[in-house]
């Protein structure tokens, strides 16, 4: 049998999926079950006068309305999960539901609970709220100013946290020969997976055992931090994220909203249903990115860049999050660098309250910001000094022998070759070529323009020790148990939470491949904390590299173990077997041969085990890497702007990825595909805004747009394989390299199309009437 | 949100004025008028249903001239309150002279809360358009009936 490493295998998950057999958290009925319904703030900053509810406890079927006055005392506010050290971090936690004022548009206000979800909406109409309309602020740098309104009142400034992170002396920029600054604003996303936000909680009052259901990235976590919030011991709360559609990072948050339906739950003593509608999503469910980004690139005419300086200034919304501060910190602060060997650089991170919703991780998580800064900075570089920028990228890429390599922010790449994946990008899209064609179709009047990102990015979150480092209140290890059936049949249970990336099948594809057994003898589990000893979930693109290791070194122990137990039944020393195809062979003596079906039925029945081995056949493991993992490549971005609307046409993308060993190249391609929409999404259309008052006024499929399939040509996919030396299967992780690669490819199109304009800058989404107010001025000063 | 609205009535300005400011001809032409009351001083107290693509609801609110200067010129206050959000809108209206007749512009700052602003904030120019088209429609309809009367 070939290796299964590297196979193309259709996923194991789809065919229920795509025949609508799924089973999401809003399939689950429960007899019994309530509805509830959230009454959310409409307002962005308002003191609560009154909240009457009398008229909503009247309606028929009404069964409870919830206020945050009711909840106090009984279930406690919602921490932040990750206190970023050395920044001064001011914390704030999110109580239940808003007590006194509220600080967002969408925040929960009351929480009505009705025997159908109809009535429980038609109570929500019935509920009235006086508020007090207070001062708001939604741009982060008019928070920062004195005498904006406050956010929290003892908060100064707004400022929730100020992290800085290296030391570049003012002569490395005064003394430079060439100093590029650029500001860039990094817009507001909302990540609106396919399936919103749900949860069913289910009390049983004779146990004191809670189960809820929730669409959740990491069960365990939501488990480790409601277990406090409810006052329910671990072993008494049960999280299950069944079949979950999506999240993006929008799942790994820790809200409210499930405990409060958790709490109705045990209040009630019945089942509790809650399904987040999409408007609700829209302002309830955390929001990402909103950076605007500062950035000083100091280098020689010859193209060598010597030193970097960066600024975020973060949108943090009204609370900090579950992994809030640690987004534009860590994970944005650390990979400032890029790809490329910039001696010195130095980070400021200031994270400011404002009355928006909460910022937290979205595919990325960090890393698209900091590509997007230090890509669009080497344009600006290379369009300063006259440099083509396929040359600078290669004059100052890391060389590939000088990996592992050490950062100027003090993270150490563990293995890459840049030029690699850069040639092989050029190669794809005829690069030369693309030149000529560009300048023959300006001299007509036609405007097309060639992008670069050439991006690196931390993956593979991660060893724990680090985690505790940077204050995140979670261990970064994965465990994996590999269960032998006495039929030969497999299950593996993972502590991570895949939720349409794919590892059903990666993972069946890794046992497969060391027991040598057929794909459908394996069936892969995960998202239940009762069923899964512990484990931190699927976020960072940490599942293969870290949760797939754990499954492959797991698998490895079993094969250990089985490979004894043939050795004893066939009276020779595990030296004298070989196993290959689900064999267990003697060496050169054809026949004497036990296979992995029978070693399993022996295992598990012990009528006859090597002295002192225990029975059955199964292994777990417990994997924590020695560091991150740092995917990167080269994409290129083809684009035809019409000078005439504006209107940018995407005629070729091509992507080219180093994740090191890939499992499944179908599934890969699908993650980048994944990835490239999300990423080229927020390039050109998708863009979250709010009004001065604090009305977010994108907040529908009307107002915010949604790439669509057929808003892309034919994506150009191509992977090299770099293998990464911290986990046994060599991989990176895939998740995240579309949203990380594509915003400056494509911005740096667009750009490079409307050259001849003079246009050197424009944020995104590159909307049409953007671009083409732009040529305007182009025409006018020309 | 700006709103800027013009119609052009067929009627001189004096009598525009007139209408305009009248009581039962404002409860008859307002779109979704469900109660037009006259409180205290300028002030009216409304009832309106709106319906703006999915918002619908009943507001309730209060409507207030201020500063006419006859035959000119009001400045026309909303302040409205339903289940969809509250809306808090400051029209100038402006009577002048035209050709055939008199010509009314009107524009408003309108500020809206909840579900009016994440979900109507880009339908609403249009549909504020729509209401405000059928209102000054129902109120010509209004002068020419009065126009025969008498």
């Amino acid at each position: 049998m070939a290796s299964m490493i590297g196979m193309r295998v259709k996923r194991k998950e789809d065919p229920k999926l795509i025949t609508g057999n799924g089973n999401f958290t809003d399939d689950i009925k429960l007899p019994g079950m309530l509805y509830a319904a959230f009454l959310r703030s409409t307002h962005a900053h308002a003191r609560i006068k009154r909240i009457d509810v009398s008229q909503a406890v009247e309606l028929p079927g009404v069964v409870a309305v919830y206020t945050g006055e009711d909840l106090t005392g009984k279930i406690k506010s919602v921490p932040t999960s990750w206190y970023v050290p050395g920044c001064n971090l001011k914390a704030k936690d999110r109580s239940p539901l808003a007590v006194d004022k509220v600080l967002y548009v969408g925040e929960g206000v009351a929480m009505v609970v009705a025997e159908d979800r109809y009535t429980a909406y038609d109570a929500l109409n019935a509920i009235e709220v006086e508020y007090e309309e207070l001062k708001a602020v939604t741009g982060q740098e008019a928070a920062l100013k004195d005498g904006a309104p406050l956010v929290h009142e003892d908060v100064k400034n707004n400022l929730a946290f100020l992290w800085k992170a290296g030391d570049v002396p003012d002569e490395a920029f005064t003394n430079a020969e060439v100093v590029v600054r650029e500001r860039y604003y990094e817009q507001r996303v909302v990540p609106n997976p396919m399936e919103t936000r749900a949860a069913v909680a289910q009390y049983n009052s004779g146990s004191g055992d809670m189960t809820v259901w929730c669409t959740s990235q990491n069960p365990h976590i939501h488990r480790m931090v409601y277990a406090e919030v409810l006052g329910i011991p671990e072993s008494k709360l049960r999280i299950i994220a069944p079949d979950v559609g999506g999240g993006f990072g929008a799942k790994i948050g820790v809200y409210a909203d499930e405990a409060v339906v958790a709490y109705a739950a045990r209040h009630l003593k019945r089942p509790v249903k809650w399904m987040e509608d999409r408007k609700e999503h829209f302002m309830a469910t955390n929001h990402a990115r909103d950076e605007v980004i500062e950035v000083e690139l100091a280098g020689k005419r010859d193209g060598t860049m010597t030193a970097l300086r960066v600024r975020n200034t973060a949108n943090m919304g009204a609370y900090l999050s579950t992994m809030g501060a640690g987004v534009p910190t860590i994970c944005f602060g650390l990979m400032v660098t890029g790809a490329y060997a910039i001696p010195q650089a130095a980070v400021e991170v200031y994270g400011v309250y404002t009355n928006t919703t909460p910022t937290d991780a979205y595919r990325g998580a960090g890393k698209p910001e900091s590509a997007y800064q230090i890509e669009r900075a080497v344009d600006a570089f290379a369009r300063e000094i006259g440099m083509d920028p396929v040359e600078i990228r290669r004059k100052n890429f890391v060389p590939k022998e000088k990996f592992p390599y050490d950062t100027a922010m003090a993270v150490t790449y563990d293995s890459g070759d840049y030029m690699l994946t850069l040639d092989k990008a050029l190669e794809i899209a005829d690069y030369e070529e693309l030149r000529r064609e560009q300048e023959a179709l300006r001299k007509q009047g036609r405007y097309l323009g060639i992008g670069l990102s050439t991006y690196v990015e931390l993956c593979g979150l991660g060893p724990s020790k680090v985690a505790g480092a940077i204050g995140l209140q979670f261990g970064q290890w994965e465990n994996a148990t590999v269960r032998v059936h006495p039929s030969g049949k497999v299950t593996v249970l993972t502590g991570a939470s895949p939720h349409g990336q794919g590892e059903d099948t990666t993972f069946a594809q890794v046992v497969a491949d060391k027991f040598g057994v057929p794909l459908e003898d394996i069936e892969v589990l995960h998202g239940d904390t009762q069923m899964i000893p512990m484990g931190w979930g699927t976020y960072g693109s940490r599942t293969t590299p870290v949760g797939g290791a754990a499954v492959a070194i797991a698998a490895e122990r079993v094969t250990e173990k089985a490979k004894k137990i043939a050795a004893h039944e066939l009276e020779v020393s595990t030296e004298d077997l070989e196993f290959s195809d689900g064999i267990f062979q003697v060496k050169g003596v054809p026949g004497h041969q036990r296979t992995f079906q029978e070693i399993a039925r022996s295992a598990n029945m012990a009528w006859n085990l090597p002295e002192g081995m225990e029975p059955a056949l199964e292994a777990q493991s417990f994997f924590d890497p020695s560091n991150f993992v740092y995917p990167f490549g080269a994409h290129i971005c083809v684009v035809e702007v019409d000078s005439n609307t504006g209107q940018i046409e995407l005629k070729r993308y091509i992507a080219v990825d180093d994740v090191g060993r890939v499992i499944n190249p179908m599934i890969a391609e699908g993650q980048v595909h994944g990835g490239l929409a999300q990423g080229i999404g927020q390039a050109l259309w998708e863009g979250a805004v709010y009004e001065e008052n604090g009305q977010l006024i994108s907040g529908t499929f009307m107002d915010y747009t949604m790439p669509k399939a057929d808003f892309f040509p034919v994506l150009e996919t191509a992977f090299t394989e770099t293998p990464s030396p911290v986990n046994p299967l060599g991989a990176k992780g895939v998740g995240e390299t579309g949203a990380t690669a594509s915003p400056p490819a494509v911005v740096n199109a667009v750009l490079d199309a409307l050259r001849p304009f003079g246009i050197t800058h424009l944020d995104m989404p590159l909307t049409p009437e953007k671009v083409w107010r732009a040529m305007q001025k182009g025409r006018k000063e020309a | 949100m700006k709103i800027e609205y013009e119609y052009t009535f067929d009627m001189p300005r004096e009598v525009v004025w007139n209408v305009i400011q009248d009581e039962d001809a404002l409860r008859a032409s307002l779109p979704g008028c469900k109660a037009f009351e006259h409180g205290e001083d300028d002030v009216y107290h409304a009832e309106m249903g709106v319906s703006i693509g999915p918002v619908k609801g009943i507001f309730t609110g209060k409507v207030q001239q201020i500063n006419q200067e006859e035959p000119t010129y009001y400045r026309l206050l909303v302040r409205g309150k339903g289940k969809p959000g509250e809306i808090d809108a400051v029209a100038d209206m402006k009577l002048n002279q035209a050709e055939q007749g008199t010509k009314l512009i009107c524009s408003a700052d309108v500020q809206v809360t909840g579900v009016l602003a994440s979900v109507g904030q880009r339908i609403m120019n249009g549909a504020a358009k729509v209401v405000l088209g059928q209102f000054f429609k129902a109120m010509d309809k209004e002068m020419k009936q009065r126009q025969t009367q008498c």
